[in-house]
């Protein structure tokens, strides 16, 4: 695949900031971004590292954000978040772009959604649209938030939004009926459009104080393989369905984090690399054979169960495009997996499966990877993803 | 509104103010801008003139590439009746009035000819104005209620009585041509004005819409909140990129009514729509730009800077059409114009696109005004084009539908120009 990422040039400032440094064998070209015009001495410093892995990888800080109060609407709670504009990674296609911000005016506004009745974060796009005003009067134009994922923050929407003036902001938040299959629990939920408002500062108080708590990891962890944890927000961060409900302090937020591997039903496919297991673009990728009669099938068939999330954090990896071909059976058959949420298993791509005998092959070809744009550590993964190759143990019944 | 200050602003910028200002001080801003400008005069013969209102392109100017070039000034006109005929006996009460109207528009016909340097106008009615009436638009009418399209909008719908776009290069004639048909001059371009609108037709001063389109008059809004500067000078629209190209549009025989009393007429399309530029022109690369408004296929050596590359045509080929929904499943992004192109027939477009840019309401946005046979020609543009059926990951990649935001739908039937005078459901 034709990678472009955008690797823009800046300037080098001379002092710390600047200079080459090597790490276990590769090379980080540190650069300061003020140089290239941004000039609010307001902002924290964006490093950019060059060469980076083709993976997960530690970035160069830890954000800082203010917490807002969640709100509720209809059957979503939605959690606000604030931190300083800053520079994530859009994709379309195979063409991806760093989002710069032109100046330090404004901030950079996240939304983490979820199922108020079972906490699921619901990491499905559906054209979140925010509209934003000022003592009534509109701010810039209505705009579609960007579907997100970032180390800290897990699944979220979110843009950097400008504001010129200091003053109390009100954001309406529109989120459109989810076009995504439900099961379990949340069968049949997210069929309305809600709309949900909070209020928000903005002035030279949060300009201050929000980026002067950003962390800087030490320059030599800066670019190697890794992930930040999860923030934690004085809540639980496991999302798989399991809402510890005695756990109601304000600024509770769900991280959205799948359960992990063993926590699946059915029986594990197995990476016929004989790798542990199956990746693809250093997403993981749970495979689950479910017999039949499971809630997920009308049918007698046995279900696939494919759920790729990013390693380290478990991290949905949303809004893709799968096809499962079986072979060895009595026929090959390809059928496309379906984008389905679960109240249990949280997002997953599924599908009924026949044909499947032990010692089948079950290839999972990506047909577009994650179109989710990118924080930084997550902008370099999940692009390159060559078919998953499966084989389905002996011990089911054929 | 007051006239603006002339002040920092570009000339253009500062007529568009004043279009969208109206009244006299406008016309007086603009003469002081331009001075007089010669306009040339219509005609006294009713008959001379196309049997369609819609007939404008053959008195249109063309481009270099022979693409119909609209007029770059534009007023629509929002009217009520000021009081309701049908209150009366079907029909006959209608007569006098009908005759004010239609003497009004002839006036405006002898002063202004029939062009992009005079002036074009349509009157269209909307299914609200039909309603106070016994009877029902005849089947040769398809005209539904406007609504909400898709899940993602919920306009405002324009549940007045009439609309008048009038449309020309000079800013003044539009001004002009709308005091002229509300009392307000004594003459029009030397025409002496006898009748007027004033006693049949109120204007509706809030819902008054105003726009422009053309090369380089995107880029001299961005003193507008939620214009970037980066808009490319060159741009007829805010979007960024050349459309109406002749291969891509109806054709007016296409979205003509070919039967029955409205037969000659068409039916009209108005969606008002916010349009988000910063994100477009601030975030995404011109390389994603080009593949969400034409195909994951184009690219900038096909399209150029603002689509002057593409000479009669987007540039689509059958082949990109129909692997649209390929595109969106193995590629994670399809384009608008692929998407809708999904709807032509016969590889022929259905629909005729009079869009044109806006800053009413001080931020940009576009007012997508169509005209085809049947409201259902349109409703199938928009459902190819809104795409809910492909399977892309993100709704930016989704075209440019993220990007645009309805506020506002109407729908108008444009009556032959024999019948555009507060036609009845059922003529004759």
């Amino acid at each position: 695949m034709d990678r472009r990422i955008d690797r823009r040039h800046f300037l080098v400032q001379a002092g710390a900031a600047a200079g080459a440094v090597a790490v276990a064998g590769c090379t980080l070209e540190v650069e300061d971004e003020t140089a290239d015009g941004s000039g609010d001495p307001t902002l924290p410093q964006f490093y950019e590292i060059q060469d980076k892995p083709d993976a997960v990888y530690l970035p160069t800080h830890r954000e800082a954000m203010e917490m807002l109060e969640p709100v509720e609407a209809g059957e979503y709670t939605l959690a606000p978040m604030l931190s300083y504009v800053h520079p994530f990674w859009i994709i379309s296609g195979d063409e991806i772009e760093r989002e710069e911000p032109d100046d330090g005016n404004g901030v950079h506004l996240m939304i983490v959604v979820w199922d108020t009745e079972t906490g699921v974060v619901l990491p499905i796009d559906s054209g979140t649209q925010l509209r934003v005003t000022k003592d009534g009067e509109r701010i810039g134009s209505p705009r579609t938030l960007w579907t997100m994922i970032s180390q800290q923050m897990g699944f979220h929407f979110g843009d950097n939004v400008p504001l010129a003036d200091d003053g109390t902001y009100t954001a309406e938040l529109t989120i459109p009926p989810l076009d995504v299959r439900t099961t379990g629990e949340l069968e049949g939920k997210f069929a309305e459009t809600e709309t949900a408002s909070f209020e928000f500062e903005y002035d030279a108080a949060f300009r201050n104080e929000i980026p002067a708590r950003v962390e800087y990891l030490d320059r030599e962890e800066w670019g190697e393989p890794g992930a930040l944890e999860p923030m934690r927000h004085g809540g639980d961060m496991e999302n798989g369905g399991h809402n510890d409900s005695d756990d109601e302090d304000a600024g509770h937020v769900q991280f959205s984090a799948l359960p992990p591997a063993e926590e699946y039903p059915g029986i594990g496919l197995e990476p016929s690399s004989g790798a542990d297991a199956a990746t693809s673009g250093d997403a993981v990728f749970v495979t689950r054979l479910l017999e039949s009669g499971s809630r997920f099938v009308e049918g007698g068939e046995r279900y696939l169960l494919v759920s790729p999330r990013t390693p380290y954090n478990r991290v949905p990896l949303a809004d893709m495009a799968m096809t499962a071909t079986v072979s060895g059976g009595e026929t090959d058959s390809a059928v496309a997996l379906e984008q389905t949420i679960d109240g249990e298993y949280g997002i997953h791509y599924g599908a009924a499966l026949a044909g499947v005998e032990p010692g089948s092959t079950v290839t999972i070809e990506i047909d577009s990877f994650p179109q989710v744009a990118r924080h930084q550590g997550y902008d370099t993964a999940f692009f390159d993803m060559p078919p998953v190759e499966l084989m389905v143990p002996d011990s089911i019944d054929s | 509104m007051t006239i603006p200050e002339r002040g920092g602003l570009s000339r253009r910028d500062y007529l568009r103010a004043v279009v969208a200002v109206g009244g006299a001080s406008a016309i007086s801003a603009c003469l002081d801008e331009r001075g007089e400008v010669d306009v040339p005069a219509g005609t006294d013969d009713p008959d001379s003139l196309p049997a369609r209102q819609h007939a404008w392109n053959e008195f249109l100017e063309t481009d270099d590439d022979g693409n119909v070039r609209p007029p770059e000034h534009h007023v629509l006109v929002a009217l009520s009746l000021a009081s309701d005929p049908a209150d009366r006996d079907d029909g006959d009460s209608l007569t006098e009035p009908a005759e004010t109207v239609e003497g009004s528009l002839q006036t405006l016909e002898r002063a202004y000819e029939w062009s992009n340097d005079g002036l074009l106008f349509t009157v269209g009615y909307t299914p609200s104005y039909f309603d106070r009436f016994d009877g029902e638009l005849p089947e040769t009418v398809d005209l539904p209620v406007p609504e909400a399209l898709t899940d993602r909008e919920d306009p405002a719908f324009d549940e007045f009585d009439a609309l008048l776009h009038l449309a020309s290069d000079h800013p003044e004639v539009v001004l002009r041509a709308e005091k002229a048909l509300f009392g307000e001059l004594e003459t029009v371009n030397g025409e002496p004005i006898e009748t007027d609108l004033t006693g049949v037709f109120e204007r509706l001063e809030e819902r008054r819409r105003t726009g422009f389109v053309g090369p380089g008059l995107p880029a001299e809004h961005t003193d507008v909140d939620g214009v970037p500067d980066s808009v490319p000078e060159e741009a007829p629209f805010f979007m960024g990129f050349r459309s109406g190209f002749r291969e891509s549009q109806a054709t007016e025989d296409r979205v003509t009514i070919r039967d029955g009393p409205f037969a000659g007429g068409a039916t009209q399309q108005l969606s008002s729509l916010d349009v988000q530029l910063d994100v477009w022109f601030e975030q995404e690369s011109h390389a994603q730009r080009v593949m969400k408004t034409f195909s994951p296929d184009h690219d900038e050596d096909q399209v150029g800077e603002v689509g002057e590359a593409l000479e009669t045509s987007n540039g689509l080929t059958d082949e990109q059409i129909d692997d649209t929904e390929a595109d969106a499943r193995n590629r994670g992004v399809v384009g608008h114009a692929q998407k809708a192109a999904r709807a032509r027939e016969d590889g022929e477009q259905i629909i005729l696109r009079r869009d044109f840019n806006t800053v009413d309401g001080d931020a940009p946005g576009t007012h997508f005004l169509s005209l085809q046979r049947e409201m259902d020609d349109f409703l199938a543009v928009r459902e190819a084009m809104t795409g809910a059926d492909l399977d892309v990951g993100i709704s930016q990649n989704n075209g440019i539908r993220s990007y645009i935001f309805v506020g506002r739908r109407g729908n108008y039937l444009l009556p032959p120009r024999s019948r555009r005078a507060l036609p009845t459901p059922r003529p004759d």
